[in-house]
């Protein structure tokens, strides 16, 4: 039985704790040509916002591997993306990520999931909420 | 400190190119190795005319139009995108995109900015909007 409604509210459990790094919040700046930024350098520097992602994405892992809902990543189009913060993420930071299923519609062949990843420090501090949609295309049927 | 803000006013713009060196730094700093993001033939595989830019590469970077403006990014309280056309990045010259941001509302200290990226002549971002703490 591949996703379908019906696993709408399955979540997965947190990822194991992250700790948030000066020299990944300056690689990840440097990527987004950021580098500049005085609020990403020196001795306490904050993340760039989107580096929330990194943290979500290891979420995603859960619900992939997941055998009841028959997903692959290669057949998976990311639609959007919204985050919503409740204060930035810093270095030093012990980050953990929770996956919830929002919403799972059919169309067609195609399911459109929305899925939630709740940040949260380990001591349980909620740092962000990152929520996508993703297009899933199933496989053909034999 | 507050920032100035009023409905309708534009932030300041800035064009980024984008090439395949690019993507290979983000795929490390993210640790999305998707292959493509940097793969001709996977890009093919897929239908795709050729390697594209991740859409959150893509995102990152339009958000610097409101960190940029208001100097904290720790003053970001929201984001969301559509991803809706890929940024498509040629091996020899990368690619081009230009971004931009509106102020279309100031509410109770959070100033709401409409953000668009468009390549050549196509809007690579839909719906991009940001929510900024300005009080």
């Amino acid at each position: 039985m591949p996703i379908s409604e019906e696993h709408v509210g399955r979540s997965y459990p947190a990822t194991a704790p992250y700790q948030v790094s000066r020299a990944k919040i300056a690689e990840f700046a440097a990527a987004l040509g950021d580098a500049a930024n005085p609020a990403y350098a020196g001795t306490d520097p904050i993340a760039p916002p989107t580096f929330a992602v990194v943290l979500a994405a290891a979420a995603w892992d859960a619900m992939f591997d997941d055998p009841d809902l028959e997903l692959s990543l290669s057949r998976t189009v990311h639609a959007d993306q919204r985050f919503a913060w409740q204060r930035p993420l810093r270095a030093g930071d012990e980050v953990t990520a929770t996956l919830r299923i929002e919403k799972v519609r059919a169309r067609g062949p195609m399911a459109i999931i929305t899925i939630a990843v709740d940040l949260a420090t380990a001591a349980g501090e909620e740092l962000c909420t990152a929520t996508s949609t993703l297009m899933h295309t199933q496989e053909a049927a034999e | 400190m507050s920032i100035e803000a009023s409905v309708g006013q534009e932030l300041p713009g800035f064009t980024r190119t984008f090439t395949r060196a690019d993507l290979v730094r983000y795929a490390g700093a993210s640790g999305d190795f998707n292959p493509i993001h940097w793969s001709n033939p996977a890009a093919a595989a897929l239908g795709l005319p050729d390697v594209i830019a991740h859409g959150m590469l893509t995102m990152g970077t339009a958000l610097r139009v409101v960190t940029d403006w208001t100097g904290d990014p720790a003053r970001v309280l929201n984001y969301f995108v559509r991803f809706s056309k890929p940024v498509v990045v040629p091996e020899t010259d990368g690619a081009e995109v230009r971004f931009r941001g509106t102020v279309t509302k100031v509410e109770d200290g959070v100033a709401t900015v409409r953000i668009e990226a468009v390549a050549g002549e196509v809007a690579v971002l839909g719906a991009a909007t940001a929510e900024v703490s300005v009080g």
